[in-house]
């Protein structure tokens, strides 16, 4: 394992009309870490999701995954080392069935065989697909939930070292995205997960790293800028809900300072 | 409309048990363009030839167990198109009139033709409706693969198959949302909203195509799908390719003798 997946030092990108994207990014993800990326719409974080493995390639600035730099020479081993998901999986699923598309990636690294179907069924049940189910499906018909989860799996079919996630619960229903929080929490690769649903970052995520206007205002332990809601509000974000609102449930109610008047009018 | 195409399931036989469902799908392609070459460079007029090909075709249709009431509906709405594109051959001109009508004139000649291209027609769609509906999409895409098909025009007909649902949802969604707002109160303002949403619907299916590319990227595509292990033909499909041919030979060889 390398010491640091991820290596971004002095980041900067702009759009051909000019707009500025990213400026000047500095960030280091240590392996096995999860850290969430927030900030508001056209932030910056698709950018700079799209730089960790070469999609966009650096204007100014380095970045190193594994021990490689991101230069067009050193592209292909990028893409097996750093999968991305993304936002939308109907983006992503191309093939006319899942299981021609959970091998995709796997066949475009040279795997065949027996060690392809290993490694597909594998990514499958890993993301709580039944293979021999789902497999001849097309991906038209599945539901949200089943297509995101077909996305992930056609990702980590190519054994990734990194996993990045863009907007992983948008569209999701609250089931979905429990199994979707689940299923991220027991994979044991780094993560990096751009969202706006912050309380997935609180539940899944040590560090968070908070962009605005194209740049990292906050990069630290992910508790301590939840609790800052000014600080949060001034980047149009919001505290998670687990944090805005401590006692929606009356379970967890401080009962001894109600008055039985007032609990009376809740019930 | 074509909203429907998106919910139509094109292979309603794909799973049934028969000789034909187990040639290899490489297999049955080639039959199938066998075949439709066959019938469509016969001349003008040679009617045992296709009587014999008929007779095959049906033969086959039953051997494929295949359900038999939606062939034959399929079949009705293609012919319904092919019928409007062959009407004008039966007005040409000819020495031997028919019937005349103004200057509207049936000779002889174009009844022929128009029997000729109406049956060519009729028997090429029964031999290719009768591949789809016992053929999986997926299945068909590989046969072409492995048929030498370039690999860009087969990835180009993939991704059109998957597709075609996801825009037809956008589409349904655009509509819909039109419709909400009252937009079917005036002829002329309609069809200029149709003529917006056609191109937001163009560059939306540009951008997608954009996002799509980079997520095939990120997995590694360099620019050819990658070709899986592909099933071997057995004996069986030998003597069916075999069998075809001679058949095909054999009704082109009535005009000979």
């Amino acid at each position: 394992m390398h010491h640091n997946p991820i290596h971004i030092q002095q980041l900067s990108y702009a759009y051909p009309d000019g707009t500025e994207a990213l400026r000047e990014i500095d960030l280091a993800i240590a392996p096995s870490e999860r850290v969430a990326l927030v900030g508001a719409n056209g932030s910056g974080k698709s950018t700079l999701l799209l730089h960790l493995n070469g999609i966009l390639l650096p204007q100014v600035g380095e970045i190193v995954v594994g021990e490689q730099t991101v230069t067009p020479e050193n592209l292909k081993d990028i893409r097996n080392f750093v999968g991305v998901v993304f936002q939308n999986p109907d983006d992503q699923l191309f093939m006319p069935t899942v299981w021609e598309d959970v091998t995709f990636g796997p066949m475009n690294q040279g795997v065949r065989g027996s060690e392809l179907e290993r490694r597909a069924c594998v990514a499958m049940q890993s993301v709580g697909l039944e293979p021999h189910h789902y497999g001849p499906r097309s991906p038209g018909n599945l539901s949200g939930g089943e297509k995101k989860r077909v996305a992930i799996a056609g990702v980590l079919a190519m054994q990734p070292q990194v996993l990045v996630l863009d907007e992983p619960t948008a569209q999701l229903d609250p089931r979905s995205r429990r199994q979707l929080i689940n299923l991220l929490r027991s994979l044991p690769i780094t993560q990096v997960i751009a969202t706006h649903d912050l309380d997935l970052a609180v539940e899944l995520c040590s560090r968070t790293v908070v962009l605005s206007q194209g740049q990292i205002v906050f990069n630290g332990v992910t508790e301590r800028v939840m609790a800052n809601g000014a600080f949060l509000e001034d980047h149009a974000l919001e505290s998670p809900l687990c944090y805005s609102r401590p006692y929606c449930l009356l379970d967890h109610r401080p009962s001894e300072h109600l008055s039985p008047n007032l609990l009376n009018l809740m019930l | 409309m074509l909203l429907h195409i998106g919910v139509v399931r094109l292979d309603v036989d794909g799973h049934k048990v028969s000789p034909w469902h187990r040639l290899v799908p490489r297999t049955r392609v080639l039959c199938a363009g066998l075949v439709v070459f066959a019938i469509a460079l016969t001349p003008n007029g040679r009617w045992l030839t296709w009587a014999v090909y008929a007779v095959a075709l049906l033969s086959l249709v039953l051997l494929s167990r295949v359900t038999l009431p939606v062939l034959l509906r399929r079949l009705a709405v293609e012919m319904l198109f092919l019928g409007v594109v062959v009407l004008g051959a039966l007005f040409r001109p000819g020495e031997d009139v028919l019937w005349q009508w103004g200057w509207l004139r049936v000779t002889s000649e174009g009844l022929m033709v128009l029997g000729s291209v109406a049956l060519k027609g009729m028997l090429s769609l029964l031999m290719l409706n009768l591949l789809v509906i016992t053929t999986s999409v997926p299945a068909l895409l590989q046969a072409l693969r492995e048929l030498r098909m370039p690999a860009l025009l087969v990835a180009i007909l993939a991704s059109m198959s998957r597709y075609i649902g996801v825009l037809l949802e956008e589409v349904t969604a655009m509509q819909r949302a039109a419709q909400s707002r009252n937009l079917m109160s005036h002829r002329r303002w309609q069809r200029l909203v149709i003529g917006n949403m056609i191109g937001a619907l163009f560059l939306r299916t540009y951008d997608r195509g954009d996002r799509i590319h980079r997520a095939m990227l990120s997995r590694g595509y360099t620019g050819l799908i990658p070709v899986p292990n592909l099933p071997i033909p057995t004996r069986l499909d030998v003597v069916a390719l075999t069998l075809m041919a001679v058949l095909l030979l054999l009704g082109q060889a009535i005009y000979l003798v």
